[in-house]
Protein backbone atom coordinates (compact mmCIF):
# COMPACT_ATOMS: atom_id res chain seq x y z
CA UNK A 1 0.00 0.00 0.00
CA UNK A 2 1.33 3.39 -0.88
CA UNK A 3 1.57 5.54 2.22
CA UNK A 4 2.48 8.64 0.22
CA UNK A 5 -0.91 8.63 -1.46
CA UNK A 6 -2.72 7.11 1.49
CA UNK A 7 -2.03 9.91 4.02
CA UNK A 8 -2.99 12.57 1.52
CA UNK A 9 -6.23 10.76 0.66
CA UNK A 10 -7.16 10.47 4.33
CA UNK A 11 -6.59 14.17 4.84
CA UNK A 12 -8.51 15.04 1.71
CA UNK A 13 -11.49 12.85 2.61
CA UNK A 14 -11.60 14.12 6.23
CA UNK A 15 -11.73 17.70 4.96
CA UNK A 16 -14.46 16.84 2.46
CA UNK A 17 -16.52 15.43 5.34
CA UNK A 18 -15.95 18.57 7.40
CA UNK A 19 -14.40 16.57 10.24
CA UNK A 20 -11.56 17.98 12.32
CA UNK A 21 -8.38 16.05 12.92
CA UNK A 22 -9.13 15.74 16.64
CA UNK A 23 -12.70 14.48 16.01
CA UNK A 24 -11.49 11.79 13.65
CA UNK A 25 -8.59 10.88 15.96
CA UNK A 26 -11.00 10.47 18.88
CA UNK A 27 -13.36 8.35 16.82
CA UNK A 28 -10.64 5.88 15.86
CA UNK A 29 -8.90 5.94 19.22
CA UNK A 30 -5.55 7.57 18.43
CA UNK A 31 -4.03 10.92 19.32
CA UNK A 32 -4.57 13.90 17.01
CA UNK A 33 -0.81 14.33 16.68
CA UNK A 34 -0.44 10.72 15.48
CA UNK A 35 -3.23 11.22 12.93
CA UNK A 36 -1.44 14.36 11.83
CA UNK A 37 1.71 12.33 11.16
CA UNK A 38 -0.33 9.77 9.20
CA UNK A 39 -2.04 12.47 7.14
CA UNK A 40 1.31 14.01 6.25
CA UNK A 41 2.60 10.63 5.15
CA UNK A 42 5.11 10.35 7.96
CA UNK A 43 3.75 7.18 9.53
CA UNK A 44 2.92 3.89 7.82
CA UNK A 45 -0.43 2.33 8.68
CA UNK A 46 -2.07 -0.96 7.93
CA UNK A 47 -4.36 -3.62 9.40
CA UNK A 48 -6.92 -2.73 12.04
CA UNK A 49 -6.08 0.95 12.21
CA UNK A 50 -6.42 1.34 8.48
CA UNK A 51 -9.76 -0.46 8.60
CA UNK A 52 -10.96 1.85 11.39
CA UNK A 53 -9.96 4.95 9.42
CA UNK A 54 -11.65 3.62 6.27
CA UNK A 55 -14.85 2.95 8.26
CA UNK A 56 -14.78 6.37 9.89
CA UNK A 57 -14.32 8.02 6.50
CA UNK A 58 -17.03 5.79 5.02
CA UNK A 59 -14.62 4.43 2.42
CA UNK A 60 -13.72 0.92 1.36
CA UNK A 61 -10.17 -0.26 1.91
CA UNK A 62 -9.76 -0.60 -1.84
CA UNK A 63 -10.67 2.99 -2.50
CA UNK A 64 -7.89 4.07 -0.14
CA UNK A 65 -5.38 2.11 -2.14
CA UNK A 66 -6.31 2.22 -5.76
CA UNK A 67 -4.18 0.22 -8.16
CA UNK A 68 -4.72 2.94 -10.77
CA UNK A 69 -3.19 5.47 -8.43
CA UNK A 70 -0.17 3.31 -7.81
CA UNK A 71 0.39 3.04 -11.54
CA UNK A 72 -0.06 6.79 -11.77
CA UNK A 73 2.58 7.24 -9.10
CA UNK A 74 4.97 5.02 -11.02
CA UNK A 75 4.34 6.93 -14.28
CA UNK A 76 4.83 10.30 -12.62
CA UNK A 77 8.05 9.09 -11.01
CA UNK A 78 9.27 8.27 -14.52
CA UNK A 79 8.19 11.72 -15.71
CA UNK A 80 10.22 13.30 -12.91
CA UNK A 81 13.35 11.74 -14.41
CA UNK A 82 12.73 12.66 -18.05
CA UNK A 83 15.85 14.20 -19.56
CA UNK A 84 14.26 17.43 -20.85
CA UNK A 85 12.81 18.12 -17.38
CA UNK A 86 16.16 17.88 -15.68
CA UNK A 87 16.80 20.91 -13.50
CA UNK A 88 13.16 21.97 -13.46
CA UNK A 89 12.95 21.36 -9.71
CA UNK A 90 10.20 18.71 -9.73
CA UNK A 91 9.22 17.92 -6.13
CA UNK A 92 9.40 14.17 -6.63
CA UNK A 93 8.93 13.43 -2.94
CA UNK A 94 5.52 15.12 -3.13
CA UNK A 95 4.20 13.15 -6.13
CA UNK A 96 1.75 11.25 -3.94
CA UNK A 97 0.39 14.52 -2.63
CA UNK A 98 -0.13 15.74 -6.20
CA UNK A 99 -2.11 12.59 -7.03
CA UNK A 100 -4.16 12.81 -3.83
CA UNK A 101 -4.98 16.50 -4.11
CA UNK A 102 -5.11 17.08 -7.86
CA UNK A 103 -5.96 13.72 -9.42
CA UNK A 104 -7.13 15.33 -12.68
CA UNK A 105 -3.86 17.15 -13.23
CA UNK A 106 -1.88 14.08 -12.25
CA UNK A 107 -3.75 11.99 -14.83
CA UNK A 108 -3.28 14.70 -17.45
CA UNK A 109 0.49 14.74 -16.90
CA UNK A 110 0.62 10.95 -17.10
CA UNK A 111 -1.46 10.98 -20.30
CA UNK A 112 0.90 13.52 -21.87
CA UNK A 113 3.89 11.44 -20.82
CA UNK A 114 2.36 8.32 -22.37
CA UNK A 115 1.52 10.16 -25.54
CA UNK A 116 5.11 11.45 -25.77
CA UNK A 117 6.38 7.92 -25.26
CA UNK A 118 4.03 6.52 -27.92
CA UNK A 119 5.26 9.17 -30.35
CA UNK A 120 8.84 8.22 -29.54
CA UNK A 121 8.04 4.54 -30.14
CA UNK A 122 6.35 5.37 -33.44
CA UNK A 123 9.46 7.28 -34.55
CA UNK A 124 11.56 4.29 -33.56
CA UNK A 125 9.38 1.93 -35.53
CA UNK A 126 9.46 4.17 -38.63
CA UNK A 127 13.18 4.68 -38.30
CA UNK A 128 13.69 0.93 -38.16
CA UNK A 129 11.56 0.46 -41.21
CA UNK A 130 13.18 3.17 -43.31
CA UNK A 131 16.60 1.72 -42.61
CA UNK A 132 15.88 -1.94 -43.07
CA UNK A 133 12.55 -2.68 -44.64
CA UNK A 134 13.27 -4.81 -47.73
CA UNK A 135 10.00 -3.82 -49.43
CA UNK A 136 10.66 -0.09 -49.05
CA UNK A 137 14.29 -0.53 -50.12
CA UNK A 138 13.27 -2.42 -53.24
CA UNK A 139 10.49 0.03 -54.19
CA UNK A 140 12.66 3.09 -53.66
CA UNK A 141 15.32 1.47 -55.83
CA UNK A 142 12.73 0.80 -58.55
CA UNK A 143 11.48 4.35 -58.30
CA UNK A 144 14.95 5.86 -58.65
CA UNK A 145 15.71 3.64 -61.63
CA UNK A 146 12.49 4.73 -63.38
CA UNK A 147 13.20 8.38 -62.64
CA UNK A 148 16.72 7.96 -64.06
CA UNK A 149 15.40 6.66 -67.34
CA UNK A 150 12.81 9.41 -67.63
CA UNK A 151 15.35 12.10 -66.81
CA UNK A 152 18.02 10.78 -69.16
CA UNK A 153 15.68 10.17 -72.10
CA UNK A 154 13.78 13.44 -71.74
CA UNK A 155 17.10 15.31 -71.58
CA UNK A 156 18.17 13.57 -74.78
CA UNK A 157 14.97 14.75 -76.49
CA UNK A 158 15.78 18.32 -75.51
CA UNK A 159 19.56 18.19 -76.02
CA UNK A 160 19.47 16.43 -79.41
CA UNK A 161 16.69 18.13 -81.42
CA UNK A 162 17.98 16.69 -84.69
CA UNK A 163 17.51 12.99 -83.87
CA UNK A 164 15.52 10.88 -86.31
CA UNK A 165 11.75 10.80 -85.97
CA UNK A 166 11.96 7.05 -85.48
CA UNK A 167 14.28 7.42 -82.52
CA UNK A 168 12.21 10.31 -81.16
CA UNK A 169 9.11 8.08 -81.21
CA UNK A 170 11.05 5.33 -79.54
CA UNK A 171 12.22 7.64 -76.73
CA UNK A 172 8.71 9.05 -76.31
CA UNK A 173 7.42 5.50 -75.93
CA UNK A 174 10.09 4.78 -73.32
CA UNK A 175 9.03 7.84 -71.33
CA UNK A 176 5.39 6.80 -71.62
CA UNK A 177 6.16 3.25 -70.40
CA UNK A 178 8.38 4.41 -67.58
CA UNK A 179 5.80 6.89 -66.32
CA UNK A 180 3.29 4.03 -66.19
CA UNK A 181 5.68 1.91 -64.13
CA UNK A 182 6.56 4.88 -61.91
CA UNK A 183 2.91 5.48 -61.27
CA UNK A 184 2.50 1.83 -60.18
CA UNK A 185 5.48 2.11 -57.87
CA UNK A 186 3.99 5.27 -56.38
CA UNK A 187 0.66 3.54 -55.81
CA UNK A 188 2.33 0.51 -54.22
CA UNK A 189 4.32 2.74 -51.90
CA UNK A 190 1.27 4.80 -50.97
CA UNK A 191 -0.79 1.66 -50.25
CA UNK A 192 2.03 0.20 -48.22
CA UNK A 193 2.55 3.34 -46.15
CA UNK A 194 -1.20 3.68 -45.70
CA UNK A 195 -1.42 0.12 -44.41
CA UNK A 196 1.59 0.75 -42.18
CA UNK A 197 -0.06 3.82 -40.72
CA UNK A 198 -3.01 1.73 -39.61
CA UNK A 199 -1.07 -1.32 -38.65
CA UNK A 200 1.69 0.53 -36.79
CA UNK A 201 4.70 -1.77 -37.01
CA UNK A 202 2.99 -4.88 -38.37
CA UNK A 203 5.07 -6.07 -41.28
CA UNK A 204 5.90 -9.73 -40.94
CA UNK A 205 4.10 -12.83 -39.64
CA UNK A 206 6.23 -12.54 -36.49
CA UNK A 207 4.94 -8.99 -36.03
CA UNK A 208 1.36 -10.21 -36.49
CA UNK A 209 1.81 -12.80 -33.75
CA UNK A 210 3.54 -10.33 -31.44
CA UNK A 211 0.66 -7.97 -31.95
CA UNK A 212 -1.74 -10.71 -30.82
CA UNK A 213 0.32 -11.54 -27.73
CA UNK A 214 0.71 -7.88 -26.80
CA UNK A 215 -2.99 -7.17 -27.32
CA UNK A 216 -3.73 -9.71 -24.59
CA UNK A 217 -0.77 -8.61 -22.46
CA UNK A 218 0.30 -12.21 -23.08
CA UNK A 219 -2.33 -13.49 -20.67
CA UNK A 220 -5.01 -15.71 -22.20
CA UNK A 221 -7.58 -16.43 -19.54
CA UNK A 222 -9.58 -18.66 -21.87
CA UNK A 223 -6.54 -20.93 -22.37
CA UNK A 224 -5.68 -20.83 -18.65
CA UNK A 225 -9.24 -22.01 -17.91
CA UNK A 226 -9.20 -24.71 -20.56
CA UNK A 227 -5.90 -26.16 -19.33
CA UNK A 228 -7.30 -26.48 -15.79
CA UNK A 229 -9.74 -29.04 -17.13
CA UNK A 230 -7.05 -31.16 -18.77
CA UNK A 231 -5.51 -34.15 -17.06
CA UNK A 232 -1.78 -34.26 -17.53
CA UNK A 233 0.56 -36.72 -15.93
CA UNK A 234 4.17 -37.40 -16.65
CA UNK A 235 7.05 -38.67 -14.62
CA UNK A 236 9.56 -37.48 -17.15
CA UNK A 237 12.28 -35.63 -15.26
CA UNK A 238 13.53 -33.77 -18.33
CA UNK A 239 12.03 -30.27 -18.73
CA UNK A 240 12.31 -30.41 -22.52
CA UNK A 241 10.33 -33.61 -22.94
CA UNK A 242 7.78 -32.61 -20.26
CA UNK A 243 7.21 -29.46 -22.26
CA UNK A 244 6.91 -31.33 -25.54
CA UNK A 245 4.35 -33.70 -24.06
CA UNK A 246 2.35 -30.79 -22.65
CA UNK A 247 2.52 -29.03 -26.01
CA UNK A 248 1.31 -32.16 -27.81
CA UNK A 249 -1.58 -32.44 -25.37
CA UNK A 250 -2.60 -28.83 -25.86
CA UNK A 251 -2.38 -29.16 -29.64
CA UNK A 252 -4.58 -32.25 -29.47
CA UNK A 253 -7.16 -31.01 -26.99
CA UNK A 254 -7.17 -27.22 -27.16
CA UNK A 255 -7.04 -26.66 -30.92
CA UNK A 256 -10.53 -25.11 -31.01
CA UNK A 257 -9.87 -22.76 -28.10
CA UNK A 258 -6.58 -21.62 -29.64
CA UNK A 259 -8.12 -21.15 -33.08
CA UNK A 260 -10.93 -19.07 -31.59
CA UNK A 261 -8.40 -16.73 -29.97
CA UNK A 262 -6.51 -16.38 -33.26
CA UNK A 263 -9.71 -15.80 -35.24
CA UNK A 264 -10.77 -13.04 -32.89
CA UNK A 265 -7.64 -11.01 -33.57
CA UNK A 266 -7.79 -8.94 -36.79
CA UNK A 267 -4.03 -8.51 -37.27
CA UNK A 268 -3.49 -12.22 -37.92
CA UNK A 269 -3.92 -12.02 -41.66
CA UNK A 270 -1.49 -14.43 -43.25
CA UNK A 271 -1.39 -18.24 -43.20
CA UNK A 272 2.17 -18.12 -41.92
CA UNK A 273 1.11 -15.87 -39.02
CA UNK A 274 -1.74 -18.25 -38.18
CA UNK A 275 0.69 -21.19 -37.99
CA UNK A 276 3.10 -19.21 -35.84
CA UNK A 277 0.28 -18.02 -33.59
CA UNK A 278 -0.91 -21.62 -33.17
CA UNK A 279 2.60 -22.70 -32.15
CA UNK A 280 2.98 -19.75 -29.77
CA UNK A 281 -0.38 -20.38 -28.11
CA UNK A 282 0.22 -24.14 -27.87
CA UNK A 283 3.47 -23.30 -26.14
CA UNK A 284 1.56 -20.89 -23.90
CA UNK A 285 -0.90 -23.67 -23.06
CA UNK A 286 1.99 -26.05 -22.34
CA UNK A 287 3.32 -23.48 -19.87
CA UNK A 288 -0.12 -23.22 -18.30
CA UNK A 289 -0.33 -27.03 -17.97
CA UNK A 290 3.09 -27.38 -16.38
CA UNK A 291 2.88 -24.21 -14.28
CA UNK A 292 -0.80 -23.56 -13.50
CA UNK A 293 -1.28 -19.84 -12.91
CA UNK A 294 -2.56 -20.05 -9.32
CA UNK A 295 0.28 -22.18 -8.01
CA UNK A 296 2.81 -20.41 -10.22
CA UNK A 297 1.78 -17.00 -8.88
CA UNK A 298 2.00 -18.21 -5.28
CA UNK A 299 5.42 -19.74 -5.83
CA UNK A 300 6.62 -16.68 -7.75
CA UNK A 301 5.68 -14.42 -4.84
CA UNK A 302 7.28 -16.81 -2.36
CA UNK A 303 10.51 -17.02 -4.36
CA UNK A 304 10.42 -13.32 -5.21
CA UNK A 305 10.23 -14.03 -8.95
CA UNK A 306 13.61 -15.76 -8.96
CA UNK A 307 13.70 -17.31 -12.44
CA UNK A 308 16.28 -19.95 -11.61
CA UNK A 309 14.50 -21.05 -8.42
CA UNK A 310 11.14 -21.16 -10.22
CA UNK A 311 12.63 -23.27 -13.01
CA UNK A 312 13.82 -25.72 -10.39
CA UNK A 313 10.55 -25.65 -8.44
CA UNK A 314 8.52 -26.51 -11.56
CA UNK A 315 11.19 -28.68 -13.24
CA UNK A 316 10.95 -26.31 -16.14
CA UNK A 317 13.12 -24.48 -18.66
CA UNK A 318 14.27 -20.96 -17.89
CA UNK A 319 12.64 -19.53 -21.02
CA UNK A 320 9.32 -21.20 -20.17
CA UNK A 321 9.47 -19.61 -16.71
CA UNK A 322 10.30 -16.22 -18.24
CA UNK A 323 7.25 -16.48 -20.53
CA UNK A 324 5.09 -17.50 -17.59
CA UNK A 325 6.31 -14.48 -15.61
CA UNK A 326 5.37 -12.33 -18.57
CA UNK A 327 1.88 -13.87 -18.47
CA UNK A 328 1.19 -13.04 -14.82
CA UNK A 329 -2.09 -11.14 -14.62
CA UNK A 330 -1.91 -7.66 -13.08
CA UNK A 331 -2.42 -7.50 -9.33
CA UNK A 332 -1.27 -5.82 -6.18
CA UNK A 333 2.50 -5.96 -5.88
CA UNK A 334 2.72 -8.17 -8.97
CA UNK A 335 5.51 -6.78 -11.15
CA UNK A 336 4.93 -6.43 -14.89
CA UNK A 337 7.71 -8.47 -16.41
CA UNK A 338 8.74 -8.27 -20.06
CA UNK A 339 10.54 -11.04 -21.91
CA UNK A 340 13.10 -10.76 -24.70
CA UNK A 341 15.11 -13.35 -26.56
CA UNK A 342 18.10 -12.65 -28.81
CA UNK A 343 20.39 -14.84 -30.88
CA UNK A 344 24.15 -14.61 -31.31
CA UNK A 345 23.77 -12.26 -34.27
CA UNK A 346 22.05 -9.78 -31.97
CA UNK A 347 18.66 -10.29 -33.61
CA UNK A 348 15.72 -10.01 -31.27
CA UNK A 349 13.89 -13.26 -31.87
CA UNK A 350 11.08 -12.56 -29.46
CA UNK A 351 9.95 -9.42 -27.68
CA UNK A 352 7.10 -9.52 -25.19
CA UNK A 353 7.44 -5.98 -24.07
CA UNK A 354 6.72 -4.12 -20.95
CA UNK A 355 5.20 -0.65 -20.93
CA UNK A 356 7.73 2.04 -21.76
CA UNK A 357 10.33 -0.33 -23.16
CA UNK A 358 10.58 -0.80 -26.89
CA UNK A 359 13.23 -2.66 -28.78
CA UNK A 360 14.07 -2.09 -32.44
CA UNK A 361 13.31 -5.20 -34.42
CA UNK A 362 14.78 -4.34 -37.79
CA UNK A 363 17.89 -2.37 -36.95
CA UNK A 364 20.57 -2.78 -34.37
CA UNK A 365 19.49 -2.09 -30.84
CA UNK A 366 21.69 -0.51 -28.20
CA UNK A 367 24.64 -2.90 -27.73
CA UNK A 368 24.92 -1.84 -24.11
CA UNK A 369 21.88 -3.89 -23.12
CA UNK A 370 22.86 -6.95 -21.10
CA UNK A 371 20.74 -8.94 -23.59
CA UNK A 372 23.68 -8.71 -26.00
CA UNK A 373 26.42 -9.10 -23.39
CA UNK A 374 25.19 -12.22 -21.63
CA UNK A 375 26.74 -14.53 -24.23
CA UNK A 376 30.16 -13.54 -22.92
CA UNK A 377 29.29 -15.44 -19.72
CA UNK A 378 27.04 -18.32 -20.78
CA UNK A 379 24.66 -19.88 -18.25
CA UNK A 380 25.18 -17.07 -15.70
CA UNK A 381 22.28 -14.82 -14.70
CA UNK A 382 23.42 -11.21 -15.08
CA UNK A 383 21.50 -8.25 -13.73
CA UNK A 384 21.71 -4.80 -15.24
CA UNK A 385 20.35 -1.59 -13.81
CA UNK A 386 19.62 0.34 -16.99
CA UNK A 387 19.04 4.06 -17.20
CA UNK A 388 17.48 5.40 -20.41
CA UNK A 389 18.14 8.91 -21.74
CA UNK A 390 14.59 10.01 -20.85
CA UNK A 391 15.10 8.94 -17.24
CA UNK A 392 13.25 5.60 -17.21
CA UNK A 393 14.99 2.95 -15.14
CA UNK A 394 14.66 -0.73 -15.87
CA UNK A 395 16.12 -3.86 -14.38
CA UNK A 396 17.27 -6.41 -16.95
CA UNK A 397 18.18 -9.97 -16.03
CA UNK A 398 19.72 -12.02 -18.81
CA UNK A 399 21.15 -15.47 -19.25
CA UNK A 400 22.59 -17.15 -22.32
CA UNK A 401 21.89 -20.85 -22.87
CA UNK A 402 23.33 -23.33 -25.29
CA UNK A 403 20.84 -24.51 -27.88
CA UNK A 404 23.23 -26.58 -29.98
CA UNK A 405 24.01 -30.24 -29.54
CA UNK A 406 26.29 -30.94 -26.62
CA UNK A 407 29.57 -32.81 -26.78
CA UNK A 408 33.26 -32.15 -27.18
CA UNK A 409 34.13 -30.27 -30.33
CA UNK A 410 30.50 -29.50 -31.13
CA UNK A 411 29.80 -25.85 -31.87
CA UNK A 412 27.88 -23.96 -29.22
CA UNK A 413 24.92 -21.86 -30.34
CA UNK A 414 23.66 -19.52 -27.68
CA UNK A 415 20.32 -17.82 -27.27
CA UNK A 416 19.85 -15.22 -24.59
CA UNK A 417 16.69 -14.95 -22.50
CA UNK A 418 16.11 -11.70 -20.69
CA UNK A 419 13.39 -10.48 -18.38
CA UNK A 420 12.84 -6.77 -17.92
CA UNK A 421 10.88 -4.74 -15.41
CA UNK A 422 10.73 -1.18 -14.21
CA UNK A 423 12.94 -0.47 -11.23
CA UNK A 424 9.81 0.25 -9.18
CA UNK A 425 8.43 -3.21 -10.01
CA UNK A 426 11.80 -4.85 -9.35
CA UNK A 427 11.44 -3.83 -5.70
CA UNK A 428 9.09 -6.81 -5.28
CA UNK A 429 11.63 -9.24 -6.69
CA UNK A 430 14.90 -10.89 -5.83
CA UNK A 431 16.46 -8.67 -8.51
CA UNK A 432 15.80 -5.41 -6.62
CA UNK A 433 19.01 -3.40 -6.75
CA UNK A 434 20.41 -1.77 -3.65
CA UNK A 435 21.70 1.77 -3.72
CA UNK A 436 25.24 0.66 -4.38
CA UNK A 437 24.29 -1.25 -7.56
CA UNK A 438 25.87 0.56 -10.48
CA UNK A 439 23.55 2.28 -12.92
CA UNK A 440 24.42 1.75 -16.57
CA UNK A 441 23.43 4.34 -19.13
CA UNK A 442 21.84 2.64 -22.14
CA UNK A 443 19.67 3.79 -25.02
CA UNK A 444 16.95 2.56 -27.37
CA UNK A 445 18.94 2.48 -30.65
CA UNK A 446 21.57 4.88 -31.98
CA UNK A 447 19.10 6.58 -34.32
CA UNK A 448 16.94 7.62 -31.37
CA UNK A 449 19.54 8.00 -28.67
CA UNK A 450 20.53 11.52 -27.67
CA UNK A 451 23.78 10.39 -25.99
CA UNK A 452 25.87 12.08 -28.65
CA UNK A 453 29.28 11.28 -27.19
CA UNK A 454 28.63 7.56 -26.67
CA UNK A 455 31.65 5.65 -27.99
CA UNK A 456 29.41 2.79 -29.11
CA UNK A 457 27.44 4.95 -31.53
CA UNK A 458 27.26 3.41 -35.01
CA UNK A 459 24.53 5.51 -36.64
CA UNK A 460 23.65 9.18 -36.50
CA UNK A 461 20.71 10.43 -34.50
CA UNK A 462 17.58 10.46 -36.70
CA UNK A 463 16.61 14.08 -35.97
CA UNK A 464 20.05 15.58 -35.40
CA UNK B 1 40.15 5.28 -82.93
CA UNK B 2 37.03 5.38 -80.76
CA UNK B 3 37.42 4.55 -77.10
CA UNK B 4 35.64 1.38 -76.07
CA UNK B 5 33.19 1.49 -73.19
CA UNK B 6 31.69 -1.59 -71.58
CA UNK B 7 28.28 -0.76 -70.14
CA UNK B 8 27.10 -3.27 -67.52
CA UNK B 9 23.46 -2.60 -66.79
CA UNK B 10 20.38 -4.80 -66.67
CA UNK B 11 17.75 -2.08 -67.17
CA UNK B 12 17.05 -2.07 -70.94
CA UNK B 13 15.83 1.53 -71.10
CA UNK B 14 18.89 2.84 -69.30
CA UNK B 15 21.03 0.78 -71.65
CA UNK B 16 19.22 2.35 -74.61
CA UNK B 17 19.62 5.94 -73.43
CA UNK B 18 23.24 5.53 -72.30
CA UNK B 19 24.23 3.75 -75.49
CA UNK B 20 22.76 6.61 -77.51
CA UNK B 21 24.56 9.24 -75.38
CA UNK B 22 27.91 7.46 -75.40
CA UNK B 23 27.81 6.83 -79.14
CA UNK B 24 26.88 10.45 -79.75
CA UNK B 25 29.96 11.35 -77.69
CA UNK B 26 32.16 9.24 -79.92
CA UNK B 27 32.52 6.08 -77.86
CA UNK B 28 32.18 2.54 -79.08
CA UNK B 29 29.77 0.77 -76.72
CA UNK B 30 29.38 -2.88 -75.71
CA UNK B 31 26.69 -4.01 -73.30
CA UNK B 32 26.47 -6.80 -70.75
CA UNK B 33 23.39 -7.35 -68.64
CA UNK B 34 24.68 -9.76 -66.01
CA UNK B 35 27.66 -9.69 -63.65
CA UNK B 36 29.26 -12.99 -64.63
CA UNK B 37 29.25 -12.23 -68.38
CA UNK B 38 30.49 -8.70 -67.68
CA UNK B 39 33.45 -10.10 -65.73
CA UNK B 40 34.36 -12.54 -68.51
CA UNK B 41 33.99 -9.86 -71.16
CA UNK B 42 36.15 -7.33 -69.29
CA UNK B 43 38.86 -9.88 -68.53
CA UNK B 44 39.07 -11.24 -72.06
CA UNK B 45 38.81 -7.90 -73.86
CA UNK B 46 39.44 -5.03 -71.41
CA UNK B 47 37.64 -1.86 -72.56
CA UNK B 48 38.98 1.68 -72.09
CA UNK B 49 36.44 2.31 -69.33
CA UNK B 50 33.65 0.42 -67.65
CA UNK B 51 30.28 1.64 -66.41
CA UNK B 52 29.05 -0.77 -63.78
CA UNK B 53 25.66 -1.04 -62.10
CA UNK B 54 25.57 -2.50 -58.57
CA UNK B 55 22.45 -4.65 -58.59
CA UNK B 56 23.03 -7.24 -61.29
CA UNK B 57 21.98 -10.84 -61.85
CA UNK B 58 24.45 -13.64 -60.96
CA UNK B 59 27.31 -11.48 -59.64
CA UNK B 60 26.67 -8.09 -58.11
CA UNK B 61 28.63 -5.02 -59.18
CA UNK B 62 30.86 -5.00 -56.09
CA UNK B 63 31.92 -8.59 -56.68
CA UNK B 64 32.62 -7.90 -60.36
CA UNK B 65 34.70 -4.90 -59.29
CA UNK B 66 36.62 -6.91 -56.69
CA UNK B 67 37.49 -9.66 -59.14
CA UNK B 68 38.53 -7.19 -61.83
CA UNK B 69 40.87 -5.47 -59.39
CA UNK B 70 42.39 -8.83 -58.44
CA UNK B 71 43.34 -9.55 -62.03
CA UNK B 72 46.44 -7.91 -63.52
CA UNK B 73 44.68 -7.34 -66.86
CA UNK B 74 42.01 -5.14 -65.32
CA UNK B 75 43.62 -3.97 -62.06
CA UNK B 76 43.85 -0.42 -63.42
CA UNK B 77 40.79 -0.44 -65.66
CA UNK B 78 38.91 2.87 -65.15
CA UNK B 79 35.56 1.99 -63.58
CA UNK B 80 32.51 4.11 -62.86
CA UNK B 81 29.92 2.65 -60.48
CA UNK B 82 26.40 3.72 -61.33
CA UNK B 83 23.68 2.90 -58.85
CA UNK B 84 20.40 3.93 -57.32
CA UNK B 85 21.92 3.19 -53.91
CA UNK B 86 23.53 6.42 -52.82
CA UNK B 87 24.02 6.02 -49.12
CA UNK B 88 27.35 6.70 -47.47
CA UNK B 89 27.95 2.96 -46.94
CA UNK B 90 27.44 2.30 -50.66
CA UNK B 91 29.99 4.97 -51.61
CA UNK B 92 32.44 3.59 -49.07
CA UNK B 93 31.88 0.06 -50.31
CA UNK B 94 32.50 1.15 -53.91
CA UNK B 95 35.71 2.96 -52.89
CA UNK B 96 36.92 -0.05 -50.89
CA UNK B 97 36.32 -2.37 -53.82
CA UNK B 98 38.36 -0.07 -56.05
CA UNK B 99 35.90 2.07 -58.06
CA UNK B 100 37.38 5.21 -59.62
CA UNK B 101 34.09 7.11 -59.66
CA UNK B 102 30.68 6.65 -58.08
CA UNK B 103 27.50 8.19 -59.49
CA UNK B 104 23.94 7.80 -58.29
CA UNK B 105 20.76 7.47 -60.30
CA UNK B 106 19.09 9.68 -61.38
CA UNK B 107 22.04 11.38 -63.05
CA UNK B 108 22.45 14.29 -65.43
CA UNK B 109 23.53 13.10 -68.90
CA UNK B 110 26.22 15.78 -69.13
CA UNK B 111 27.77 14.77 -65.80
CA UNK B 112 27.88 11.13 -66.77
CA UNK B 113 29.46 11.76 -70.15
CA UNK B 114 32.02 14.13 -68.60
CA UNK B 115 32.95 11.47 -66.03
CA UNK B 116 33.32 8.77 -68.68
CA UNK B 117 35.45 11.03 -70.88
CA UNK B 118 37.70 11.78 -67.94
CA UNK B 119 38.01 8.11 -67.05
CA UNK B 120 38.69 7.01 -70.62
CA UNK B 121 41.49 9.58 -70.86
CA UNK B 122 42.94 8.39 -67.57
CA UNK B 123 42.92 4.90 -68.99
CA UNK B 124 44.99 6.09 -71.98
CA UNK B 125 47.87 7.32 -69.76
Amino acid sequence: MNEIILGTRIRQRRREMGTTQSDLAKKIGISASYLNLIEWNKRRIAGTLLKKIADALELSLNSLDDITERRLLSTLSEVAHLGPLEGSGIEESRTGELIGRFPGWAKAIATLARSERDARNAVQSLSDRLSNDPFLGEEVHRMLTRVSVIRSVSDILVEYPDISSERRDRFNNIIHEEIGVLSNVGEALAAYLDKSEHAEHILTPTDEVESLLNAYDNHFEVIERATRELKFKTNDPLPVSRREKARALSEERLGDVIDAVIKSHPTIETASARDRARRALSDYAAGAILMPMNSFTKKAIELRYDVEALAEAFSSDVDAVCRRLNALPPGENIPKIGYFRANAAGTTVEALGVEGLNIPKYSSACPLWVLYRAQQSPEAFIRQRALFPWGARFIFVARARNTGTTGFGKPRHYLTDMIAMSEADAAHTIYAPDHSSPVEEVGPSCRLCPRRTCVHRVEDLLAD
Amino acid sequence: MAKRILLVEDEPHIVESLTFLLEKSGFEVSVEINGRQALNHALSAPPDALILDVMLPELDGYEVLRQLRDDARTAKLPILMLTAKGQREDREMAARCGADRFMTKPFANADLIAAVKELANVGQD
